[in-house]
């Protein structure tokens, strides 16, 4: 299993669009992908919209990725990069 | 009827904010009711269970289908940039878990697919109202959206279907959607009126794209107002009225009756030129906004596009950036629509009071803040690619581009130097481009007004951007109803300011071109060709209103009344001036416009 911590930075948090780029990621992967917010201890399925968005992550939420499967890391590397290149809404690299 | 006039409840006068201009009368449709029917809780047995879930299942592929024929409707009608939060809601309807859930309340609980629904929905919201952050608790909306749609087409009430109205309407909303948009039947629509929203709301843009009149920001319009009310809209004013009196109707349907005589003679007059009655040309071109827009341009004979407001891209997806082969498509059709009469690309003109831009903070002050140049300047990628897309455009036809909020020479210089090195850098990788794209500076700051001849040596044009001057050299916000009487347009500094800019255009000898919502006004149109202006870039819908205006007057008498308005002390004497003379000097065209009641 792959686990890392991600803040959430983007200023509009974890809202629709986001979320459906980090689901859309995240089922390109084999491994399930589960998220955990560090201060309710809630988790979510990675993979699902709607349980994304339930964790209503603020900006400056501290999100916990766990990644498991044949694809764990490449799993985890790529969701981190996604929450820390603020879903490609800012302006990062990836979005050109 | 002769029902007693105690008993009839009297006309309700609205003001709200003049979204697209325009009287319509008719009957009300709101919106919000479509879809907010009954439901009831269903116990089921273990064998109607299965029939539930099989219904849920049923439903849920049925909004697939609708969704995915809304966003092929909504890219092709008003760009994809429209369509881009429809991803999510079909995300939504693709939820394992969701489906899961869904199929577990059913199955657990034994209860009807629609109580199932409201159920989960309801907790998810409820979820989501509790986080302390506004943004998204306002996201709610979507989840609210993917559960109307399916309890819509689980108690088989989507026969109300938008598509086909059969009578016309006026659409009385909360706000209009691009999801209500791309439903709806426009050939049946006369108008809108929505509780929320400004001039730069998605109704207000829709309306004006679509040329009907709105009135945006009317607060609570959709609790006042019920569907088969008879409602008049004056797009024009900003005022809404429900249920009319007779006489108060009588006017309205005149003075409706007088725009559209005023518009058939202005559009039967298109093929004609914009010239005065001794001969001088002038140039009308259009401002766009949306992609739709385009196919107006010959309709009201628009020459070429003087102002396309690039950061409408965004709309809608904000924070997301749309892409550089996106943005050629967009770009190309602009460039192949206007041929050798040309587009002028405004670069995105982001922040302050337009669009914001995720990740940067908001602002104490945002008219003065990090906005268009400042913020292309500032994130480079983002302007290099919207360069990239112009360049490639260019190829199609002749495109130019327009720098936004210019204050200091060096802001130039390094948009002239990215641009340099943008086409180096495409000619280096074979991108096959045209590398031939004049470079314009929006004169909207008043020290690039008192430098313009500094920046005429420097550019290939200037185009005055009025609704900015006028904000800044008044320093008056016009959407501060506290000091909008305070934006004056025809106040003489402005005159005096864009008089010395005409002459330093002729002085340096390069192009002058005006764009703003005063060109769009016959009056201010008028006092401006006499101060010297020869290029007016307007909204298409009123080209030919302009144009017969133009066609009425003498260039020559325009000029010296000009000259007198500018040494008048106020805009009160300017538009005392202007109202008293234009009659007089062009009856034909100014007694008839401002009889308007």
């Amino acid at each position: 299993m792959q686990e890392r911590t991600v803040t959430i930075s983007n200023r509009l948090g974890l809202h629709a669009r986001a979320a459906a780029r980090l689901v859309r990621r995240a089922s390109q992967f084999n491994s399930t992908v589960e998220l955990l917010r560090e201060d309710t201890g809630e988790t979510a399925d990675g993979k699902s919209i709607l349980s994304v968005l339930l964790l209503a992550a603020a900006r400056g939420t501290s999100l916990i990725i766990k990644t498991e499967g044949d694809d764990e890391e490449r799993a985890v590397n790529a969701l981190v990069e996604l929450v820390e290149q603020k879903f490609e809404e800012e302006l990062s690299d990836g979005v050109f | 009827m002769a029902s007693s006039s105690v008993t009839r409840s009297r006309d309700v006068k609205l003001q709200g904010v003049p979204a697209s201009p325009g009287i319509a009368v008719g009957r009300v449709l709101r919106l919000d009711e479509r879809g907010r029917h009954q439901f009831y809780y269903i116990g089921v047995s273990a064998a109607q269970a299965r029939m539930e879930v099989r219904r849920l299942r049923e439903a849920l592929q049925v909004a697939r289908t609708q969704l995915q024929e809304i966003k092929v409707r909504l890219t092709e009608e008003l760009g994809y940039e429209h369509s881009f939060i429809l991803d999510a809601h079909l995300l939504m309807l693709e939820d394992k878990r969701l489906i899961e859930e869904l199929e577990h309340e059913i199955r657990a609980r034994r209860v009807n697919a629609e109580w199932a629904v409201r159920s989960v929905a309801d907790s998810a919201i409820n979820a989501y109202m509790q986080v302390n952050d506004l943004y998204l608790r306002e996201r709610t909306s979507d989840l609210e959206d993917v559960a109307t749609r399916l309890l819509t087409i689980l108690s088989g009430h989507d026969k109300f279907d938008l598509s086909k109205l059969d009578q016309d309407v006026i659409i009385v909303a909360k706000n209009i959607w691009p999801s209500t948009v791309a439903e709806l039947d426009f050939k049946h629509v006369l108008g809108f009126a929505t509780n929320t929203g400004g001039l730069t709301s998605h109704s207000a843009i829709i309306a004006r794209s679509l040329g009907i009149p709105a009135v945006v920001g009317l607060h609570d319009v959709t609790r006042l107002a019920k569907t088969g009310n008879t409602i008049v809209i004056d797009g024009s004013e900003g005022s809404v009225i429900l249920r009319p009196t007779k006489s108060v109707l009588t006017a309205y349907l005149r003075k409706r009756k007088r725009e559209a005589d005023r518009r058939t003679r202005a559009t039967a007059d298109t093929a004609q030129a914009a010239e005065t009655i001794d001969g001088a040309r002038i140039t009308l071109r259009a401002n766009v906004e949306l992609p739709t827009e385009i196919e107006s341009l010959a309709l009201f004979g628009a020459e070429g596009i003087g102002l396309y407001r690039s950061e409408f891209l965004f709309l809608n997806r904000l924070p997301e950036l749309p892409g550089e082969d996106e943005q050629y498509e967009v770009y190309r059709k602009l460039a192949e629509a206007t041929g050798e009469a040309g587009a002028n690309i405004r670069v995105f003109d982001l922040g302050g009071d337009k669009l914001t831009l995720g990740g940067f903070e908001a602002e104490q002050n945002p008219a003065l803040g990090l906005r268009a140049i400042r913020l292309s300047l500032k994130v480079e990628h983002m302007f290099r690619t919207q360069l990239r897309a112009i360049l490639r455009a260019n190829l199609h036809g002749h495109l130019r581009v327009v720098l936004p909020l210019i204050s200091t020479i060096t802001e130039l210089r390094d948009a002239k130097r990215i641009i340099a090195d943008v086409k180096q850098e495409m000619a280096e990788a074979r991108i096959e481009h045209n590398a031939e794209l004049p470079i314009g500076v929006m004169i909207e700051v008043p020290a690039a007004a008192m430098m313009a001849d500094v920046f005429a040596r420097e550019a290939d044009f200037l185009s005055v951007g009025t609704n900015d001057l006028i904000q800044y050299m008044l320093a008056v916000d016009r959407a501060n109803e506290n000091v909008a009487h305070l934006y004056q347009p025809l106040h003489p500094a402005i005159l005096r300011t864009i008089a010395d800019l005409v002459r330093v255009a002729e002085a340096e000898q390069v192009p002058l071109e005006l764009c703003g919502e005063m060109a769009a006004e016959p009056l201010q149109a008028i006092a401006l060709i006499g101060l010297g202006i020869r290029i007016l870039s307007l909204v298409p819908g009123s080209i030919p209103l302009v144009k017969n205006a133009i066609r009425s007057v003498e260039l020559e008498r325009v000029r010296s009344l000009m000259k007198e308005a500018m040494n008048l002390t106020s805009s009160a004497e300017v538009e005392e001036l202007l109202a008293s003379e234009l009659p007089r000097q062009a009856p034909r065209f100014f007694q008839a416009w401002s009889s308007r009641a």
